[in-house]
């Protein structure tokens, strides 16, 4: 692999779970030789990183994110040979792969926590929090309440509560206790020596508790990850650690440190805001967010997406801002969960091409690293009667004949059902039929990775917006040394004039990214544009 | 389309980046700096609170102010430039400020204020009056929830006012609009009133832009257009209606605006106006408020010194417009002794009503049947402070509503008159 460090700058990350991808032994599950067999897909796609969701043995009651051993493979994926195995064959095309550390917590069926709860005088007892009374740390907000009472469980075996930030079958690991740390270290390492590039470090913000505070983003959590950090660069150089910490950017920032915490972290203000923005036509909540958002250290990174495995979350949005996205993209109610809406983005988009590919653009041309959740680049469906949010992990849908090419096996065992829907069941979606027409959606996903990857100015550029009078149009300069980016996106349904301030680019011609078309020189008068509905532009700057 | 030549280019070009809206205010101003700001803010404050999720636009006219007004309105401008203030906003709330020609006059700003409306097809509008003191955003929910929620057409105002605030609606504008057009529009001539899309686009196509009647009391126009065009029409309490203040207000002004507007709506009106004398009433919202009883200094004796003054300067005017029995009544009690003095409701109705015919006749010129009633109306204002004094709100509410009962049992002595039977 090339051996730039801030390689992740210019990543264009794929997000799949390997269940989800392709099933090589017919069992209904998919599993790392299936995912190895469609590395040429990806790479034909352009992505250069793969991110996967956890893959160890777990009782699956979170989808894999109760973690019952960190050092091997869920029997159904596979062997930790078969990772090994993808891996390598990743990287042979160019593909880094980053996975799932869950470090906050791990299934109760763990044999550490089975071993905890054995005694009080058990050794592994203080790996985990444990306490008499379930009112320590009143002041820490429950995050899955829908389901949760209290982060308090109470364990009858050795009769005292056990402190658990998501569901109660996941106890909190215990980081106040060194050895806690050491043992994490080693489960990461294992990984590292293996070949993994990068970890997503679940749940960030809750390593450690304080009585009087609300337990998040403590200094003492900054402590435990700049140590892990420390580690990783003098063992590893060239990994990279990606936080998720759904917070607000300024309470996001001190996980980039001074360069020495994350290098990455997710941006989920962004997320709902880009949404929002498109159904308001008003780019408002957008350049607000943005605005927002502090600056960070040169050597960290945003990490930027449109929809992920979990539901698309408004925690951090206002309360009016919650109301609106949920009258607007979940008018049903089935569709929300916790404080979000478990949808894919096709549907919330309402299958509108335009839409996706405006939406696409805008991800792909805002500072950060994008991410592209697996079979959205096909304009996948989602299926809501399913349950939690396994209505968006449904089978990869790679063509229209027997499960969609997922599995060989009867369509009752695959681990979910396909989508079997006109509009987005697998004969209507599939890999096969958009390969074949160079303007499908599949087609265009692979336009634009092209595009971006051949303007080294998204990953690592600057961003400055412009506020043209016209509030429906959001548009921003990218620069990265010589190299300039003028990006216009109209965030309307309808079409648009615009008129631009770019006097001080006043003689360069601009050269449409997409087709190379040129455009007319810039002068002295504002730049005017006139932009169908949803469209964007992506220009060069060139002086000639 | 005729409006748009009224659009200036950059006016234009600032609708241009609007866009279309769902609610567009608009805030005619002269020389209004003292509390334009302050309206604006309210203005703000309200379509943020109540209506967030709408696209909305504060489009202020101007009528060649001298005075910053249109800095002021300019400066209240919310963009995504000044996101600190501008946290709990869902989308882009623009304010523009554009100037229109001719000077300073209703007609012109509403006209302006209803092309812009109608190129952005904005589907629920409302004026405000920038010279409010107590303009509050609850006023932006009370006059546009009714069009926005309920398709309403037109929402005039209550105000909470003084027993003897606005006397000139209450003794004249109100009752005869009410007898003639049988719908009890409290405030015909309202300040600040909100009105759909429909009605918007319905009153900017009548041929009545370049009419005088218009220029000066478009506002009166737009209610009566509304009234006879069938549309719904509602009316809200707002509250206290306080102005910064101002040069002592002109009653022959005043009378042009309201008055004169009225008797030159009969004109078109009057063919085909209903022989009914009973009026409907309209629905209303919101909370009714007291009437405010606090005494109030008002020189009577000068009031009554200008009627008889005017019965008597004026006789050879009042002998062409006035019936003889009508001007024998009213010499006769222009000699009645100040302490003694009552200008009777069925008198006041029948000089009205005359006043109007002879309006329609044109027997002398318009403008002087105007001022000539203005020393009348002093006479009425005079017997209605008397008779008010020590009234009660509610009695005061009776009395005028016994006014209007006059006015609208006397109206077949109007038709008679306006067909040239008497």
């Amino acid at each position: 692999m090339p051996q730039d460090p801030l390689w992740y700058k210019d990543a264009v990350i794929y997000q799949v779970h390997v269940r989800t991808f392709y099933d090589s032994t017919g069992d209904g599950i998919g599993d790392f030789r299936g995912l190895a067999q469609k590395l040429d897909y990806l790479q034909d796609l352009g992505i250069n990183t793969i991110w996967l969701m956890p893959f160890f043995p777990s009782p699956l009651r979170d989808d894999g994110y109760d973690i019952a051993d960190y050092f091997s493979v869920h029997p159904s994926y596979g062997t930790v040979e078969d990772f090994k195995l993808f891996l390598e064959a990743a990287h042979l095309r160019g593909i880094r792969v980053i996975i799932e550390m869950v470090l906050n917590h791990t299934s109760d069926q763990h044999p550490w926590f089975q071993e905890s709860r054995s005694s009080r005088d058990n050794p592994k007892r203080d790996w985990y929090v444990w306490s008499e009374t379930d009112d320590r740390y009143r002041d820490t907000r429950i995050i899955f309440v829908d389901t949760e009472m209290s982060n308090w469980a109470w364990d009858p075996i050795s009769k005292q509560y056990y402190w658990h930030r998501f569901f109660s079958h996941q106890p909190d690991l215990n980081y106040d206790n060194p050895v806690v740390r050491e043992q994490m270290w080693q489960v990461m390492k294992f990984w590292l020596e293996m070949g993994v590039d990068a970890f997503r470090l679940d749940a960030v913000p809750y390593l450690l508790e304080r009585e009087n505070t609300n337990c998040e983003n403590l200094p003492e959590t900054h402590q435990v990850l700049k140590e892990l950090r420390g580690r990783l660069d003098k063992e590893f150089p060239g990994r990279m650690l990606l936080a998720e910490a759904n917070q607000w950017p300024a309470d996001l920032r001190p996980y980039f440190g001074d360069g020495d915490e994350f290098h990455m972290a997710f941006h989920f203000p962004l997320m709902p805001r880009m949404f929002m923005g498109l159904k308001l036509e008003d780019r408002k909540p957008i350049t607000e967010i943005l605005q927002q958002t502090p600056a960070i250290p040169e050597t960290c990174q945003w990490c930027l997406f449109l929809r992920n495995h979990d539901e698309l979350t408004l925690e951090m949005v206002t309360d009016m801002e919650r109301d609106y996205m949920y009258d607007e993209y979940a008018k049903d109610k089935s569709m929300r969960i916790n404080l979000g809406i478990r949808r894919r983005l096709a549907p919330l988009l309402d299958n509108d091409r335009r839409r996706i590919e405006l939406m696409n653009g805008m991800l792909m041309s805002m500072p950060g690293t994008p991410i592209i959740y697996y079979g959205d680049e096909i304009g996948m469906g989602d299926n809501v009667n399913l349950g939690d949010r396994n209505g968006v992990r449904t089978p990869m849908q790679w063509d229209g004949g027997w499960n969609g090419g997922f599995s060989a096996a009867d369509p009752e065992s695959l681990y979910s059902p396909l989508m079997l829907n006109p509009v987005y069941g697998y004969q209507a979606i599939n890999v096969q039929s958009q390969k074949r027409f160079d303007h499908s959606l599949l087609s265009w996903m692979k336009r634009i990775i092209r595009v971006r990857k051949s303007a080294p100015v998204f990953g690592r550029g600057t961003i400055e917006f412009l506020y043209p009078a016209n509030h429906r149009v959001l548009a921003y300069v990218r620069q990265l040394g010589k190299e300039t980016i003028l990006v216009v996106n109209n965030l309307s349904s309808a079409a648009q004039a615009v008129e631009l301030d770019l006097k001080r680019f006043k003689g360069n011609i601009l050269i449409e990214m997409f087709g190379k078309n040129i455009f007319p020189r810039i002068g002295d008068l504002p730049y005017l544009l006139t932009m169908g509905p949803y469209q964007f532009y992506w220009f060069r700057l060139r002086k000639v | 389309m005729a409006e748009e030549s009224i659009l200036t280019d950059d006016f234009l070009r600032e609708l241009m980046n609007v866009g279309e809206v769902d609610i567009l205010i608009g805030v005619p101003t002269f020389n209004d700096a003292k509390t334009v700001g302050q309206v604006v803010q309210a203005i703000r404050a309200g379509l943020l609170k109540y209506f967030p999720r709408q696209r909305a636009v504060i489009i202020n006219v101007d009528g060649g102010s001298r005075d910053g007004t249109q800095d002021l309105v300019r400066a209240a401008s919310i963009s995504d430039l000044n996101h600190i203030s501008n946290l709990n906003t869902l989308r882009t709330l623009h304010s523009i400020s554009t100037r229109y020609e001719g000077g300073p006059s209703i007609g012109p700003a509403l006209h302006t204020i209803l092309a812009a409306a109608d190129l952005l097809r904005a589907t629920n509008c409302a004026i405000v009056s920038p010279d409010s003191t107590s303009f509050e955003p609850e006023w932006i929910e009370r006059l546009l929830r009714p069009v926005v929620r309920d398709n309403v057409d037109l929402v005039t105002p209550i105000y909470r006012r003084h027993k003897f605030d606005g006397l000139l609606v209450s003794t004249l504008v109100y009752p005869m609009t009410r007898a003639l057009y049988c719908k009890r529009v409290r405030e015909p001539h309202p300040s600040d009133f909100a009105f759909s899309g429909r009605l918007a686009t319905h009153f900017l196509e009548q041929d009545l832009w370049e009419q005088e009647a218009c220029r000066i009391g478009a506002e009166t126009c737009l209610t009566l257009a509304a009234i006879n065009g069938g549309f719904r029409l509602s009316q809200s309490f707002l509250g206290e209606r306080a102005r910064a203040e101002h040069a002592p207000s002109d009653l022959v002004l005043a009378m042009r605006q309201t008055v004169g507007v009225l008797f030159w709506s009969m004109e078109a009106s009057m063919p085909s106006c209903s022989p009914t004398t009973e009026s409907e009433p309209v629905p209303t919202i919101g909370v009714e408020h007291e009437v405010s009883l606090e005494p109030l200094r008002i020189n009577r004796k000068r009031l009554h010194q200008m009627f008889v003054h005017g019965v008597s300067e004026l006789e050879p005017i009042l002998r062409s417009i006035l019936s003889d029995s009508t001007l024998s009544e009213l010499r006769q009690v222009a000699n009645i002794p100040e302490d003694d003095f009552r200008y009777s409701d069925e008198l006041w109705v029948r000089t009205v009503y005359e006043f109007a015919a002879s309006y329609h006749k044109a027997v002398i010129s318009r403008d002087h049947i105007l001022q000539a009633l203005a020393p009348l109306y002093r006479g009425k204002a005079y017997t209605f402070l008397v008779q008010n004094r020590e009234a009660s709100a509610d009695q005061v509410e009776q009395n005028v509503e016994q006014l209007c009962l006059t006015f609208e049992q006397t109206k077949p002595y109007l038709l008679e008159m306006w067909n040239g039977r008497k």
